[in-house]
């Protein structure tokens, strides 16, 4: 470059383009409700991530001589039943739910779908008749019953390998952070829940197929894996992490949900499904209000959170 | 800089044939049912070509949409695997070629696109797009690359300061340019240009066909030019062949072709061009052809042009006329020459 420019005489600087993705990012900068949301996020597992740190007492520490108490000095939000600090059990109940989103990601269930889905529209033919018709019986089958089959057959299983790694490395309190569990819940999960993103993956590929620069790509003599890698990955990528979004909030939902059932995370972890589940009841609201509105706001705004940031990410991909 | 032309292939000189094409088919099936497929037909948009592309020349191929000149195009680069036929390119079988050897063998065919929007992918950087065809062929590393991506953006007429910009920031005309400079990035022999400027302003159109022009004296290219602009095609063609519903009707020099049309079909088509004067105009022959274009699904018997041929006898409607030269260098498909 600089070599043509000192030729003309003058150096120039090189005029740098905007790409896409800086533009949507400028997009869903000016969005107010985005931003929000992001903050909320940030703040929730910030907490979650810091709740070691930063939580006024141990989530598990009883006190049985104060219990159901109300917002005070010593317990800003209160306490429970068993007088444990109101707050701290929500500080670790969003680790908890920090670590479920991160098990997902690293189980697999987005890269799977992707890459499933990539190769099925790309490749077409007998490849992806058989990824779809996988996909079809996976998704037939109820993912629910699958997955408490599943964690009562395997889950004493992976905790034993788990220990042993524990035992075998420097990595301590694996077993005891309920990491393994979730990653088999999860991992179980994605199972299932590949087809949806391989779908949608699949459909956009199928589209872009017919584009001029793939045949482009393919008169210059790149191999399918850059066909692939260069030019269709960068041009669904935007789909990608609309679907991250999406099943991250599913995903958060969902473990509250499995938890409020008593098949989720097992007591004493905490957790906002088992903070619901213990605050609800119509006396126990009347009684002590605090119980269910401090759970409640926070997976309220959490989850309003992430369907705010996948919708405004959306209007930006579109260009609104 | 002016040492990096193209390195041309041993010994050629121009006129030689470079690519041969014979009884080239390439017919699409269609296909139904829900479980088993089952080929019901074939669209056959090519049906049976024999033409050779000279070393240095443009050959123009013209007709209407839908006649397969764009399949044509596709089914010579080997991005269509022709149903039946033989492509010679420089004394290789292209037909035979497959996987990694055809791959390494595509750096000396390139493909510039009709639709400048489509054809460069929006994730990309002109340089990374110029850039690419050498980065897949393994060739100019490093700075090297750097500057032969703004040797090309010279060439093609594009401010080599632009290298980080991306396709949506570029006119069509410009967009055009980037594409024509993805296919000389690698130095191919021959381009084939699939209706290069039928998606231009007219007035951008003039520009890119002279672009095209002196690209190819300067790096001594081979064109195969589709299109179905007969002005554009007149202009930068050196022989001109003409498609009717998946065959040849005529090929021939351009002057000879546009002075002297043989076949009914090429006359018709010249006879809708239209002319400046509006004198001439006035007082010219205008031939309207009556009727569509037959579905290329199930073509007529004979000669596929009868249904529509001012001068058909029932020959044309029971044998297919061959493809001969009726005079020297003017090649023709019809009973009634």
């Amino acid at each position: 470059m600089t070599a043509s420019a000192a030729a003309e005489g003058a150096p120039r600087p090189v005029v740098a383009g905007t790409s896409e993705w800086r533009i949507v990012l400028g997009r869903l900068r000016r969005k107010r409700l985005a931003m929000i949301s992001l903050v909320i996020i940030s703040v929730i597992y910030g907490a979650g991530i810091l709740a070691p740190l930063l939580a006024p007492y141990p989530p598990t520490q009883t006190n049985l001589d104060r219990p159901v108490e109300g917002p005070s000095r010593d317990h800003l939000l209160g306490t429970d039943r068993l007088g444990r600090d109101e707050l701290s059990r929500a500080m670790y109940a969003s680790r908890t739910t920090l670590i479920v989103t991160t098990a997902v990601v690293l189980s697999g269930g987005l890269f799977i779908g992707n890459t499933l889905g990539l190769l099925a529209g790309y490749r077409g033919g007998w490849v992806d008749t058989l990824i779809m018709r996988v996909g079809d019986v996976f998704s037939s089958l109820p993912s629910l019953v699958m997955l408490i089959l599943i964690n009562a057959t395997l889950g004493p299983r992976v905790i034993g390998w788990t220990r042993w790694v524990e035992g075998h490395t420097p990595f301590d309190g694996l077993v005891a952070s309920g990491f393994p569990s979730y990653m088999l819940v999860f991992s179980a999960l994605s199972l299932f829940f590949w087809v949806g993103t391989a779908r949608v993956i699949r459909a956009q590929v199928l589209q872009l197929r017919e584009r001029d620069y793939i045949m482009a790509a393919e008169s210059l003599g790149a191999s399918p894996r850059r066909v692939i890698l260069q030019h269709l990955m960068p041009n669904v990528s935007f789909l990608i992490i609309l679907s991250l979004s999406a099943t991250l909030g599913g995903i958060a939902g969902s473990e509250i949900v499995l938890t409020w059932f008593g098949v989720g995370v097992q007591p004493p972890a905490a957790s906002f499904g088992a903070m619901l589940f213990e605050g609800s009841g119509t006396r126990t609201f009347q009684a002590s209000p605090h119980l269910l509105l401090v759970p409640g706001v926070i997976v309220t705004l959490l989850l309003f959170a992430f369907a705010l940031l996948g919708d405004a990410l959306n209007d930006a991909i579109r260009g609104r | 800089m002016t040492t990096q032309t193209a390195p041309s292939a041993g010994s050629s000189k121009s006129g030689e044939t470079l690519v041969k094409i014979s009884g080239l088919k390439m017919y699409f099936p269609v296909t139904s049912g829900l479980f088993i497929q089952r080929k019901i037909a074939d669209v056959r948009a090519v049906d049976g070509l024999d033409f050779e592309v000279r070393r240095g020349e443009t050959l123009g191929l013209v007709g209407e949409s839908g006649c397969g000149k764009s399949t044509t195009g596709r089914a010579v680069l080997q991005l269509y695997r022709p149903t039946a036929g033989k492509i010679n390119f420089d004394g290789t079988e292209l037909t035979e070629l497959k996987g990694a050897a055809l791959r390494r063998f595509r750096r000396r065919m390139q493909m510039i696109f009709q639709d400048p929007y489509s054809s460069l992918n929006p994730r990309m950087s002109v340089g990374q797009i110029i850039g690419e065809p050498m980065a897949i062929h393994g060739l100019y590393k490093g700075a090297e690359r750097t500057e032969r991506v703004q040797y090309i953006m010279q060439a093609i007429g594009l401010n080599p300061l632009f290298v980080k910009r991306y396709p949506h920031e570029f006119s069509g005309g410009q967009r055009q340019r980037i594409g024509i400079g993805r296919a000389l990035a690698v130095e191919p022999d021959f381009i084939a240009c699939d209706e290069p400027v039928s998606a231009l302003d007219v007035s951008i159109q003039a520009q890119v066909i002279n672009l095209l022009e002196d690209l190819q004296s300067q790096f001594s290219l081979t064109y195969l030019f589709i299109a179905h602009d007969l002005a554009v095609v007149k202009h930068i063609s050196d022989r001109v062949a003409v498609m009717y519903l998946g065959k040849m009707m005529e090929l021939a020099d351009s002057i000879e072709l546009y002075e002297n049309p043989l076949h009914p079909y090429t006359k018709a088509l010249l006879s809708a061009v239209p002319i400046t004067d509006p004198e001439v105009e006035r007082k010219r022959e205008r031939i309207i052809l009556t009727g569509d274009v037959p579905s290329p699904l199930r073509p007529p018997p004979g000669c596929v042009f009868n249904t529509r041929c001012p001068i058909a006898v029932d020959e044309c409607r029971e044998r297919v006329p061959e493809w001969r030269e009726a005079v020297p260098n003017h090649w023709i498909a019809c009973h009634r020459v």
